[in-house]
């Protein structure tokens, strides 16, 4: 009887572990696929809005690349979040033998891992709704940070969070977030600017029908690519994070090189489908909102695009490509003489990126409180429930003013997604 | 507090990765655009028609052959492009001796 007892309440415990490892996989595959929609304009605005290709075969296009990019991300950084939270210590190596001399291992116990980690992800996931309905292209990257960062200090204070690395490489919450988002957009707008200026001195006097066609091609490309680059980028993140949580539950070894393979299907997967489902909203207001843009503008923004994700990328300078797909479209603006930039647009969507890290980070931190006040188990039932109502609310409020394949092209001064958005979300709720 | 040279350091590297980023987006990023536009134009040049002002003019069979070579240039940057991504994929990535890349290890 006795025996049985015990076996029976370490039943109950370790499901109850399991539990909550499954909401914290399922709200991570959940961030997934809102970081696919958020970004299908970062590599397709362009080509919708010069009607290079069809809206729906755009965001097929995109998917399929995302798709197989994330299939690539063989070597997957299990140190994601080591970049903003102090959570994981990779092995060390003696340079000189390759010999092991510290093996990985997490730096708190598993179950405060899973909350600090369940709680990010729930700040990424409602920054990005949010953003997505007010038609806001933020960085995906920077909202699962943020909710991280939040949850990171409300649980184990200011010393938690992994601000400015340790000087040896470009580290921490400055070197990895704050510097790059300065950066990158700048230096995205100089390359699109000037590629811009001198493509149209080049095809100037040759038939408007002539250089639409050509750079259509171009367009294409360059856009698959950038699609590309985002799978393998961004896939492998939620493919990091959801490894953590199983080296942190003890179902997958810390040292273990490799992934679980059902964890790149599901995350692939996950990416793919948001992106195909298309974030319209955003689409919208990078291809239309910022500036009218033509085909050659169209692929001076996608290669600037590419070449700086794939340059910084190698460089080991992490940036969103948000904020790089963002600085080329307006830099495209500029290059062209005569060219029409909507700076109220550019200001708001940079409200929203200062906005991002502290937004998510209190929801972040909110949402790891829930789980310290009711307990683990309880806690994160609580925590996913309050996900699905304000995500449902938030689609609700999008079904006001649908943007969709439709009607995503439509002029600009019409704005629909600006125009019914409630004042209320635009304003307040998130500061 | 080790944190204010650190931040410093922060700041030096992002300096240095930034400068280096800007110069290889400026080669491939602009440079790329650029040799397709000067291959729109040979190809419109190649291909006669009409100029924007819609006299008719005669094509030219060395704008199409200039035109084929300029878009080969974008076609082979653009496989570069994915194969960059294929191998940083697989935690390398490439070097390059002359036009032709090397898969080496991640440094």
């Amino acid at each position: 009887m006795w025996r049985w007892r015990r076996s029976a309440v370490t039943l109950v415990v370790v499901s109850a572990e399991t539990l909550v490892l499954v909401l914290v996989v399922v709200t991570a595959l959940g961030f997934d696929f809102t970081n696919g929609f958020h970004d299908t304009g970062n590599a397709m605005a362009t080509s919708i809005a010069t009607g290079a290709l069809k809206p729906k075969v755009a965001v097929a296009l995109s998917a399929v690349m995302n798709l197989i990019g994330a299939f690539l991300s063989v070597a997957v950084a299990l140190t994601v979040t080591n970049a903003v939270v102090k959570t994981f210590s990779a092995a060390v190596k003696d340079p000189a033998t390759g010999q092991v001399t510290a093996p990985a291992h997490l730096t708190m116990g598993g179950d405060a891992l899973l909350m600090i980690v369940l709680g990010g992800l729930i700040g990424g996931i409602v920054w990005n709704l949010l953003t997505w309905l007010l038609g806001l292209p933020s960085s995906s990257s920077h909202a699962l940070f943020g909710g991280l960062i939040g949850a990171a200090i409300t649980a184990n204070g200011w010393d938690g969070v992994n601000w400015v690395g340790d000087g040896t490489k470009l580290d921490g919450v400055v070197g990895k977030v704050l510097l790059p988002a300065v950066a990158s957009p700048i230096v995205a707008a100089l390359v699109a600017g000037l590629g811009t200026w001198v493509i149209f001195k080049i095809i100037a006097g040759i038939s408007h029908r002539t250089s639409e066609e050509g750079f259509r091609w171009g367009q294409i490309g360059t856009a698959s690519l950038v699609s590309l680059a985002h799978g393998t980028n961004d896939a492998q993140k939620t493919m990091g994070v959801i490894t953590l949580a199983l080296i942190a539950t003890g179902h997958w070894s810390a040292d273990a090189s490799t992934i679980p393979f059902w964890v790149k299907l599901a995350c692939a997967v996950a990416i793919a489908a948001g992106t195909y489902l298309g974030g319209w909203r955003i689409i919208r207001t990078l291809g239309k909102g910022l500036v009218e843009i033509e085909s050659p503008q169209g692929m001076a923004a996608e290669a600037s695009s590419a070449a700086v994700i794939l340059a910084s990328s190698h460089l080991g300078f992490a940036l969103s490509t948000t904020h790089v797909a963002t600085g080329s479209i307006l830099g495209t603006g500029l290059g062209r003489p005569g060219a029409e930039v909507r700076w109220g647009v550019a200001g708001r969507m940079v409200v929203g990126w200062l906005l991002t890290l502290p937004a998510a980070g209190f929801v972040g931190g909110v949402m790891w409180s829930i789980g310290h006040v009711l307990g683990n188990t309880g806690g994160a039932i609580v925590e996913f429930l309050i996900l699905i109502g304000l995500a449902g609310y938030m689609f609700q409020r999008s079904r006001h003013n649908a943007v969709g394949a439709h009607n995503v092209n439509d002029d600009w001064s019409g704005m629909p997604a600006a125009s019914g958005v409630p004042s209320e979300l635009a304003t307040g709720g998130v500061a | 507090m080790s944190g204010g040279s650190a931040f410093v350091k922060d700041l030096h590297y992002a300096g240095t990765a930034i400068w280096q980023v800007l110069l290889a987006s400026v080669v491939l990023g602009a440079g790329l655009p650029v040799i397709f536009a000067l291959g729109v134009r040979s190809f419109a040049w190649g291909s006669g028609g009409q100029s924007a002002e819609g006299a008719p003019r005669p094509g030219n069979p060395a704008g199409k052959a200039l035109a084929i070579l300029l878009f080969a240039v974008v076609l082979y940057v653009l496989a570069l492009g994915i194969y960059y991504i294929v191998v940083g994929g697989h935690g390398k990535e490439l070097e390059f001796h002359g036009l032709w890349p090397e898969q080496v290890a991640k440094k």
